[in-house]
């Protein structure tokens, strides 16, 4: 057979001759011959045909004791104890005798201790015992006979009371073979004899069952219960095969010719001795005593498990296979004892190796658990054999179970060949389901896929891999997409979406396939932070790309976000937890839109609608791009410029006003420079914007709507007129000519001498009225004010009466009454030269010190008092210089010491001076010409001389001071809050004009008291009409730059 | 596991055509493409359920080899059903079906249900013999007709159970006499209920039973 033959040269086993020295031949001499054997608990039991009983060691020391008077015929060592069943002939006749010994006890002859005797009789007849069995739990015993009767008996064994016995079956064939069989549940009794196989059941007493297996039967010691293998089998030789049996019928069969003598069982191992005719193999081992014409068995060793003979040799004659020591031994005819040594398993499988028997040399690795080093290098040497055959489909099998211990580029090299790309390609993909792939490997996989595709046109390896559950494949994702990218962008795609490489996904999507609403459809799938950070990512492209869905997307995202497909009621809510809505920050994203002012007004108005709180800059950046819309818008500019308004008028939208106003001056949008201006409160600059665009309608009501908060808009409203406007109209030349004069805004002269400087369009006709009103007032100031003097004189002349009078005349005391009681007066008084007189006792009760008269000493006190501080002031010199220095304003210190007298000495030259002038102004008419020289020698001299000085100097073609316009221009361009702090800086410096100067100076105060009058010391000088002060005050007023 | 029946099976057929094959996608789900070849009788068993019953089905593997054939007739007696196995890519392993059959009749009980199997239809490509042939053939001999493939497991499980179903409306139908033995079915040892606390009296191991021996 087949099978045999191949297997036929292997031998697993090392047959050892004579390892006993002879001992066991030594003790059958004679007739005597070993008539049954048995083995368990450490030794070999041998029973003779004499009766005797021998009990063998490992050291093959014999011990020997008479069991039977006659013979042993049967022997039974139970395996785990010390237990010894013996059935044997003490008398001649059919009469036997079942002995139960225990070896260990020897009594002092060395017999063991024998626990009964008891005679086997089935029904009382007598027949010769033919099988024994016992189970190892000593609680079971079975006995079949010669004629077909089955005895068992059960309980203990050593024990005859308790051991009751039960005739399980009566006369037929012969018994030949008995076998105990346990199952976690059942025990089984397995039954062979000559024409039939079969089982009981034996679990319960009294109810034993009885299943008929099978029709043939065996001779004797032909059969045996297979344990160790998963359901062990009850094995029966006959002469085409070995059968098995399981409880339930049979089973498998070896097909193994021969005439069987003798079955056993060694660990997974059947040895099976058969009769042959062939001459003995061992002839040569055997010492040469062998004749080789004697008729020998052969004994073949099957390997269960792994099916195959795994030893096989004939012999002669074998009379009994031991079992013992972990190994097994054979004795035969002539008392020889053999070992057969089971090689090591290195050696087993080097010699499979040597005849390429890999399989089997992995078969046997495996059940003999041998290391995983050692059986992947069988698996490579497998492999490289099958390789060497040509069989690569059948190498790269062995290859694959290499992996995680063989290098993987041994079998790669191997497989570059192209005719191999398929078995490269399983290998590779079995090193990633092995999770042992590099990204070389991960590479070289893709690359096998793509050239499989190419030119195979198998592509569905490629999906399959893509397709692959994480768990199945493991693969560095990133190198796969690199690799799909260049081949098969579709399944780089593929790849990048299964295994969540969002960033992959959204790169594919762009650079290789230009999807890009796909894109944002994907990145709304996403959670929050991700579709963020995505959009951050590649927001610039996508809004270029489809401005309109990633506007619509970047809305949702920047006001309540939640991934598409995601649940409606998160599982937070579930929980009870409401999370808060994502939103990204807006300004994160402005920077996307910066070719797209209009995507970016839709995005920050729904933001903004949405309730969303902005930064300063996001309105600025809204702010900018609406007027950027509205510039470029055609046809509805209305509609973005009232929301432009809206937005400018929100108080909720804290934009950055400065800088909305640069925005809207760059964009020339006036609405919202008008309405920024006015939120500012920056009048002037309504009116200067109204002037540039000459809009005179506008400048008119901007100059009444702000005029009562700035007066000073007229002015300028007249300026504009005066210079800007080709032909003003009268009416709107009028209300500002009435408005000025009513408020005193400016001074006749500069109205005037504006209104020539400029526009010669505007005749005097424009102005007549206004003038004819300015004189009029001014006359009947002139008026007034020379009344005024008059009556000052009148005080001075009476004043200097007085003095003459007190100098040089005589007084007359006419007092009656005393100054203080009021009593007539009485003898001793005290007379004062002003008319006081006063009783000498009130005098002395009433004051102190008797200097002066008490009534008048607080008026005097006064006067003096002021005297002394102005002598004081002038002596500031040193101080004023010292101070003009440090100061940061020198004008205001200049003009503060002026106003304490400091600069005295040169008042006679302004004295002067102003007189020319106010002779000149006083003048009726008023010519063109003139003006200039008036304004220049106004500018020259006089009180706030070196102010106008530096001013013009600064300034030289403009008389109205107030901020630039061109300065204006300047600073908008910049920042206009800086303008704005100049401008007040000014009005400060203003202040501190008219507060200083005429507070101390001004001795024409309505509330005049002449006793405060400083000048009045110098009465003689200042005599004439002509006071400068007078003058000043009102040149003061006009001129003043900063009014 | 307790089991209502045990059905025997035997699987005949040339050597080659994928009896083993058939056996342990069967009862192990796997294939194996070297295979071994059969010696004597192999072995399976495995738990199907027909008619929310538990059933044992116990198979024999059986060498093709003209060499071992009476080996393998003497199984045929103790099996209630039998797949007569060919395999579609070797029309030799159909034209000895026949003798198969002739075989089979012979040595078993007369109520054995024969299930026909062209194997190996995984290999389209290299068919030789047609499923019409297969099919006109069980018919004239009145099997029960089916192409498998034990590399695919295509139909596998269909051509057990189907026999086994097959047998068991035979059961039914009372044509079997389960009391004997020798037709290939037991009763399961449940109908004893000594100890019932005591499922897996039977000592089998269940499914994973077979392939070991
Ligand atoms: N392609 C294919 N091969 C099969 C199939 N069944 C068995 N084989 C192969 O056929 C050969 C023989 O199979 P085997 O089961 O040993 O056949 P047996 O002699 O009938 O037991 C083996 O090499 C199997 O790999 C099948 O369904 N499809
Ligand atoms: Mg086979």
């Amino acid at each position: 057979m087949a099978f045999l033959e191949v297997v036929e040269k292997i031998s697993f086993f090392d047959l050892k001759t004579n390892i006993d020295n002879g001992n066991i031949a030594d003790l059958f001499k004679e007739d005597c011959k070993i008539n049954v054997t048995s083995s368990g608990n450490n030794h070999l039991v041998l029973g003779d045909s004499s009766g005797q009983v021998h009990l063998v060691t490992r050291s093959w020391s014999v011990h020997s004791f008479r069991a039977y008077e006659l013979c042993t015929d049967h022997l039974y060592q139970l395996k785990n104890s010390s237990l010894l069943v013996t059935i044997g002939q003490d008398e001649p006749g059919v009469n036997p005798l079942i002995k139960i010994w225990d070896t260990n006890r020897l009594d002092k002859n060395g017999t063991p201790h024998c626990f009964r005797v008891t005679r086997a009789l089935p029904g009382n007849r007598p027949v010769q015992v033919s099988a024994l069995c016992v189970h190892e739990n000593l609680q079971l015993m079975a006995l079949g006979f010669v004629d077909g009767s089955l005895m068992l008996y059960r309980g203990d064994i050593t024990r005859e009371r308790s051991s009751k016995q039960k005739l399980l079956r009566d006369a037929s064939s012969t018994v030949t073979g008995l076998a105990f069989k346990s199952t976690s549940s059942n025990i089984y009794l397995f039954l062979a004899t000559d024409s039939s196989v079969l089982v009981y059941n034996i679990t319960h007493k009294d109810k034993e069952e009885r299943i008929h297996l099978d029709n043939i039967g065996c001779a004797k010691r032909c059969c045996v219960l297979a344990e160790s293998i998963q359901e062990s089998h009850f094995m029966v030789g006959r002469n085409d095969a070995v059968y098995c049996y399981t409880t339930d019928g049979r089973g498998p069969c070896y097909a193994i010719d021969g005439e069987k003598v003798m079955l056993e069982w060694f660990r997974s191992y059947l040895i099976i001795i058969s009769k042959t005719n062939r001459p003995t193999a061992v002839n040569s081992v055997s010492n040469g005593n062998q004749s080789s014409g004697l008729q020998g068995d052969s004994i073949t060793v099957l390997d269960i498990h792994n099916k195959f003979i795994v030893f096989s040799a004939t012999m002669s004659r074998i009379k009994a296979v031991l079992n013992e020591f972990g190994s097994f031994y054979l004795i035969d005819e002539e008392n020889r004892v053999y070992h057969l040594d089971e090689k090591d398993l290195q050696s087993k499988l080097s010699l499979l190796f040597k005849k390429n028997l890999y399989d089997i040399a992995i078969r046997i690795a495996k059940s003999q658990q041998y290391d995983t080093e050692g059986l992947v290098d069988i698996f490579k040497q497998y492999g490289d054999h099958l390789c060497n055959k040509g069989d690569y489909t059948g190498a790269i099998e062995q290859y694959i179970k290499t992996i995680g211990k063989l290098e993987p580029s041994y079998v790669i090299r191997k497989f570059l060949d192209s005719q191999h790309i398929e078995k490269l390609t399983m290998y590779l993909q079995a090193l990633h389901k092995e999770r042992q792939a590099t990204e070389d490997h991960t590479t070289l996989l893709l690359n096998c896929y793509t050239k499989l595709s190419n030119t195979l046109g198998q592509n569905e390896g490629l999906k399959e891999f893509i397709l692959s559950k994480d768990s199945d494949l493991s693969y560095d994702v990133d190198v796969a997409i690199k690799v799909c990218r260049q081949g098969s962008p579709s399944e780089a795609l593929m790849l990048a979406k299964r295994h969540e490489k969002h960033d992959w996904y959204i790169k594919l999507l762009i650079e290789d396939h230009q999807k890009y609403c796909e894109v944002l459809e994907y990145i709304s799938s996403l959670n929050f932070e991700n579709a963020e950070t995505y959009m951050r990512k590649y927001g610039n492209i996508l809004i270029e790309k489809v401005p309109n869905e990633s506007t619509q997307f970047l809305k949702k995202l920047c006001t309540n976000y939640k991934p598409r497909d995601s649940m409606i009621i998160s599982e937070n809510a579930l929980t009870g937890n409401y999370d808060l809505p994502h939103h990204a920050e807006p300004e994160d994203f402005i920077h996307l839109f910066l070719n797209n002012s209009e995507r970016l007004v839709e995005f920050l108005e729904h933001v903004i609608e949405e309730g969303s709180i902005l930064t300063t800059p996001v309105y600025n950046t809204l702010l900018e791009h609406y007027l950027h819309v509205w510039t470029n818008s055609q046809n509805d500019r209305t509609k973005w410029s009232q929301k432009i308004l809206k937005l400018l008028q929100n108080p909720d939208i804290k934009y950055d006003k400065a800088q909305a106003l640069v925005v809207c001056h760059m964009h020339s949008f006036g609405e919202g420079i008008l309405y920024l201006y006015e939120e500012q409160k920056l009048y002037q600059q309504i009116l200067r914007h109204h002037i540039t665009k000459n809009d005179m309608n506008s400048i008119l009501a901007c100059c009444r709507r702000f005029g009562n908060q700035e007066p000073n808009l007229w002015v300028q409203a007249l300026w504009s007129c005066v210079r800007d406007t080709p032909n003003p109209p009268q009416a709107l030349l009028n209300e500002i000519l009435t408005v000025i004069a009513k408020e005193r805004l400016l001074s006749p002269q500069l109205v005037i001498d504006a209104l020539g400087s400029e526009n010669t369009d505007i005749t005097v006709g424009h102005i007549k009225s206004y003038i004819m009103n300015e004189l009029e007032q001014e006359q009947g100031k002139t008026a007034e004010i020379t009344g005024l003097i008059q009556n000052y004189r009148k005080d001075t002349d009476k004043l200097k009466k007085q003095l003459e009078t007190l100098k040089s005349g005589a007084i007359v005391i006419q007092g009656s009454r005393c100054a203080a009681c009021h009593h007539p007066l009485e003898l001793p008084t005290i007379h004062f030269l002003c008319q006081h007189s006063y009783h000498q006792h009130c005098f002395q009760s009433f004051c102190d010190e008797d200097q002066g008269c008490p009534a008048c000493q607080p008026e005097n006190k006064n006067l003096l008092e002021l005297l002394k501080a102005r002598e004081h002031n002038r002596d500031l010199n040193e101080t004023f210089h010292s101070q003009l220095e440090k100061a940061h304003d020198g004008y205001s210190v200049a003009a503060e010491y002026f106003g304490r007298g400091v600069f005295n000495s040169y008042k006679d030259i302004t004295n002067k001076a102003v007189k020319k002038l106010i002779e000149k102004k006083d003048e009726e008419e008023i010519s063109r010409t003139l003006i200039p020289k008036v304004e220049k020698e106004l500018r020259d001299y006089g009180y706030g001389a070196e102010a106008r000085l530096r001013q013009s100097e600064k300034k030289p073609s403009q008389i109205i001071p107030p901020i630039s316009e061109g300065k204006l221009r300047q600073q908008e361009t910049s920042r206009y809050g800086s303008s704005l702090k100049s401008n007040t800086n000014f009005d400060k410096k203003k202040d501190v004009y008219t507060s200083n100067i005429p507070g101390t100076l001004n001795p024409f105060e309505s509330d005049y008291d002449p006793s405060n009058n400083p000048f009045e010391n110098e009465q003689e000088e200042s005599e004439d009409d002509t006071n400068p002060f007078r003058d000043n005050y009102e040149c003061d007023k006009n001129l003043n730059p900063f009014s | 596991m307790s089991y209502a029946y045990l059905f025997k099976y035997i699987i005949i057929g040339d050597t080659g055509v994928g009896k083993s094959c058939l056996l342990l996608q069967f009862t192990d789900k796997r294939f194996q493409p070297v295979h071994d070849l059969t010696i004597g009788v192999e072995f399976g068993a495995r738990m199907i359920t027909i008619d929310s019953k538990q059933i044992k089905l116990q198979i024999w593997d059986t060498a093709g080899q003209e060499a071992f054939r009476s080996i393998t007739r003497s199984y045929y007696r103790g099996a209630a059903g039998a797949l007569l196995v060919y395999d579609i890519t070797r029309r030799e392993t159909f034209n000895h079906l026949t003798t198969w059959l002739d075989d089979a009749r012979q040595h078993s009980n007369s109520n054995m249900v024969i299930m026909l199997i062209g194997n190996k239809s995984d290999l389209e490509s290299r068919r030789e013999v047609k499923k019409e042939e297969g099919e006109a053939f069980a018919r004239e001999h009145g099997l029960v007709f089916m192409e498998t493939s034990a590399k695919t497991a295509a139909n596998v499980e269909e051509a057990f159970i189907n026999t086994a179903k097959e047998i068991y409306e035979k059961i039914q139908e009372g044509v079997f006499d389960i009391n004997n033995e020798a037709n290939g079915i037991k009763i399961g040892p449940q109908h004893s209920p000594t100890n019932p606390s005591l499922p897996g009296a039977t000592g089998s191991s269940g499914s994973q039973g077979g392939g070991c021996c």
